[in-house]
């Protein structure tokens, strides 16, 4: 953050939460003009021409949030090897646009963490939601968003509980998006210390400062269910006990008792059990004190269930609902070969016959199909309150699911939201959908007519009874998009 | 259970719940008034309903007359009341017990959003959940296909449809693989249904009269959802005005007859088939001081009432209440009825019969359940 919008932020602060929340209301409104000026630019482009979804298509469609115009030529220009060896690195691919247009939320680059603690709680969600729309639908990074959806949801966290409220944005940034395609360990281990996880999943009062005194064992659990072991991943009730004995004693200076330093986590060897304790067969000697995490990252994130469940989700998402075995193995090995290198695991996968046999198998979650919507017709959004209307009545607000299994990825949970989508396929079409606008002719144009737009939409040339049915539907945009293929990918 | 079956079947296989948040502490002891305690009167010689202008309940408790429209439900044992009911939220503030209460404690998401998202059937109905009103309150954050309507309409996919539309979507679902292809006729059941709902005029069934307030209009939409089978299963409504720190009556009267007249026109206008498959559940984030204030009113209190309306939970025509004798018990905090039945331990009963099996540990984490017997 440069000196200027510091400063600024500051005296915005200073004044509380209202007339910082206002201050940047305004600046934003300022900066709107410039920030939705060229940088994003629709011109002409070839759609895809095969009758089936091609190789291109299909990782464009499983890798990102779905083909802008032009991105599949692109693909097709550079190559799907090189396409790829471009998104695992992502700090090497041009984001400013994108930069520019998110730089205005302010309070998701807040520090101290306890300046977050300022602001009103609905507006850092909201600039949370807004942040995340706008970065999945513009950001050139899209397997970068792509992970951190994904992470999102394996190391899910409600901010709706306690002081997470205002921690979030920090595991947003700190955790979730610094992580999301480096080492697996680093990954859990910010998790692990993540003032707003430690909230969530009670970390914080886990604590044995008495030899009466029972250990909260809520994150223990959850660390092995669905951080890493998986449910089916061999470990006992002792292991989740040994785990939470293990993690006593780190805390978080919570909103309720100070005003300084609201967010810092500590190690309080007071309250931690320094016994030795023994973790899925494994010894851990009396008085490591606070180096008993290291050794359970190790022993968790070494684990094979943990490969084996990982590779499981991750083909789940990228793969099949129901993935092949052979492909599962092959990722788990990949995953254990590179000490859990997230890029060399999904290189693996993405390499991988099973996934690019897999195309047009899965189902859009909402928000993927919301953002996909977006993308393909090169349309601006605001990422307000009618777009986000829409994620809340079709169940897939960013950050707000309750549970801490995250948003379920196959495609039954969202089977019900369809009427919707249609209605969001009608209400877009038609260009009245508040804070977001697109341009259909020149789309159309620049897509080289009906049927190229047609072909960009599904990914593939129409085939005859689409276009029956186009011509015959009064609003083929809105058909396009309410169609049973755009819902899949 | 596929979605098919709740829009094809002639019934919603579950039922649903209704859930009216009295907003502002709403005062329990003047609602549901405990004659048979002289210390009631003495805390309160102001404003103390007097035993000749109550309806009578189970000889201890009476009904305030205003909400009069309710006694015929007690009667028929539709009616069951649980007094000194609460949180154990004990700021006295109207937003952080209400927030408590919603959440269901420190907890991510809401208690109603949690239970619709763990129950065995969840997300399988196009229209889960509805709030009546502007936006969601907080008990249904998390819930899987919500929406905050204001009018029936909000569902259709609104009037600028061209003709040729309906038909060539049903055309390209019908041929569709895999799951979607179900899942595209199921929602274009629903919306048919809908379609019907909107473009009919409503008459409530059996001569209930709803009164022209927002609640009452509110219920009357949530009737046209529940008979239109559109598979709803819970449904949010506020009902508020009811902080009575000064002259108690003028205060409370009226939405107190807002209340009961909504509700004895809702449940009249379902029919008692219909009644028996909808648990309606009224609640409040706390109720008021135990004696009258200098203004005739009442302070911010703890215990309060706790209404359950139908759901063939057999009513045992007895008030569910561990009575604290106000004179010799020693009341809570400044003066405040106990909290004595978690409003959670209520709510338990009622949730495992909307949604058989559901797991209630997670609809309401970190609180160990004694679910409060209901039956008579």
């Amino acid at each position: 953050m440069s000196t200027t919008r510091r400063r600024f932020l500051q005296a915005a602060t200073a004044g509380g939460a209202v007339a910082g929340v206002a201050g940047f209301s305004a600046l934003s409104h300022v900066l709107a003009p410039i920030l939705s000026g060229p940088g994003d630019g629709l011109t002409a482009f070839r759609p895809p021409e095969a009758d089936e979804i091609d190789e291109a298509t299909h990782v464009l469609n499983r890798l990102t949030f779905g083909p802008r115009p032009g991105d599949h030529a692109e693909m097709l220009k550079l190559g799907r090897k090189a396409w790829l060896d471009r998104q695992l690195e992502p700090e090497s691919i041009d984001d400013g646009w994108t930069e520019a247009r998110t730089r205005h939320f302010e309070a998701l680059n807040v520090w101290p963490l306890g300046e977050l603690l300022e602001y009103n709680a609905r507006e850092l969600l909201d600039q949370m939601t807004r942040a995340k729309i706008l970065r999945a639908v513009h950001s050139r990074r899209q397997l970068q968003e792509v992970m951190v959806d994904f992470w999102s949801d394996h190391f899910n966290i409600d901010p709706s509980k306690g002081d997470s409220k205002w921690l979030k944005p920090a595991d947003d940034k700190t955790v979730i998006r610094a992580h999301a395609l480096g080492k697996f360990r680093d990954l859990v281990k910010a998790s692990a210390l993540s003032p707003s996880m430690l909230w969530y999943l009670d970390g914080r009062v886990n604590r044995r400062a008495t030899a009466k005194e029972k250990p909260n064992e809520n994150y223990g659990r959850e660390l092995l269910e669905l951080h890493t072991l998986g449910v089916n991943g061999g470990y006992t009730q002792d292991d989740v006990m040994e785990v939470a004995r293990c993690l006593t004693g780190w805390t978080v200076r919570a909103r309720e008792n100070t005003r300084f330093a609201v967010g810092k986590v500590s190690f309080q060897a007071d309250l931690h059990d320094d016994g030795p304790k023994t973790l899925l067969g494994v010894r851990i000697p009396a008085g490591l004190g606070e180096r008993d995490l290291d050794q359970v990252l190790n022993i968790v994130c070494r684990h094979p269930a943990t490969a084996q469940y990982l590779a499981a989700k991750l083909c789940r998402r990228f793969i099949a609902d129901a993935p092949p075995a052979s492909a599962v193995t092959h990722v788990a090995q990949a995953f254990t070969d590179s000490s859990g290198d997230i890029r060399h695991t999904l290189r693996t996968l993405f390499d991988s016959p099973e996934f690019l046999a897999a195309r047009g198998g899965k189902v859009k979650r909402p928000f993927h199909f919301v953002v996909s919507t977006l993308r393909a017709t090169a349309a601006r959004t605001d990422a307000g309150p009618a777009l986000q209307d829409y994620l809340l009545r079709m169940g897939h607000s960013p950050f707000q699911y309750p549970t801490p299994d995250g948003y379920p990825e196959e495609a039954q949970p969202w089977m019900a939201t369809l009427l919707w989508r249609w209605k969001f396929a009608l209400e877009f079409a038609d260009r009245s959908l508040k804070g977001t606008r697109f341009d259909p002719q020149r789309l159309q144009h620049c897509a080289g007519g009906e049927t190229g737009l047609a072909a960009h939409l599904l990914g593939r040339s129409p085939a005859a009874a689409e276009t029956t049915a186009l011509a015959a539907s009064g609003q083929p945009v809105a058909l396009l998009l309410a169609s049973p293929a755009f819902q899949a990918f | 259970m596929s979605l098919t079956t709740f829009i094809n079947d002639q019934q919603d296989p579950a039922g649903t719940l209704v859930v009216v948040f009295l907003r502002g502490g709403a005062d329990g002891l003047n609602m549901v008034v405990p004659h048979g305690d002289d210390g009631y009167y003495r805390a309160r010689p102001g404003i103390g309903i007097r035993r000749e202008n109550l309806l009578e309940l189970d000889g201890f408790f009476g009904l305030n007359p205003h909400l009069s429209a309710l006694h015929r439900w007690w009667q028929e044992g539709q009616l069951s009341i649980v007094h000194c009911a609460g949180s154990e939220d004990e700021t006295r503030s109207h937003f952080e017990a209400q927030d408590f209460m919603e959440h269901g404690g420190l907890a991510a998401g809401g208690w109603l959003g949690r239970f619709l998202r763990v129950r065995p059937d969840a997300g399988q109905s196009p229209l889960t959940a509805v709030a009546i009103g502007a936006q969601l309150p907080e008990c249904l954050r998390g819930a899987p296909s919500c929406a905050a309507i204001q009018s029936l309409d909000d569902f259709g996919l609104g009037d600028r449809v061209p003709d040729g539309f309906l038909p060539q979507l049903a055309a390209l679902y019908k041929t569709a693989p895999g799951v979607l292809g179900p899942a595209g006729q199921s929602a274009l059941a629903a919306l048919e249904r809908i379609s019907a709902l909107t473009k009919t005029t409503y008459s409530p069934a059996r001569q209930a009269e709803y009164r022209k307030d927002d609640f009452s209009s509110g219920l009357q939409q949530v009737a046209r959802l529940i008979k239109g089978r559109v598979g709803l299963q819970a449904a949010t409504l506020d009902l508020g005005g009811w902080d009575s720190h000064i002259t108690q009556s003028v205060i409370m009267d009226p939405p107190m007859e807002r209340l009961s007249q909504g509700l004895n026109a809702f449940a009249t206008d379902l029919g008692p088939e219909e009644l028996a498959r909808t648990n309606i559940v009224v609640l409040t984030e706390f109720g008021r001081r135990v004696a009258e204030n200098s203004a005739l009113g009442t302070d911010h209190g703890r215990g309060s009432v706790l209404f359950l309306l139908g759901g063939a939970l057999a009513g045992s025509k007895k008030v569910h209440a561990s009575w604290p004798d106000l004179t010799h018990s020693p009341l809570v905090g400044p003066g405040d009825l106990p909290v004595n039945h978690n409003y959670r331990d209520i709510l338990a009963p009622v949730l495992a019969r909307q949604s058989k099996g559901v797991d209630l540990s997670k609809v309401f984490p970190g609180h160990l359940l004694q679910p409060l017997g209901l039956a008579s």
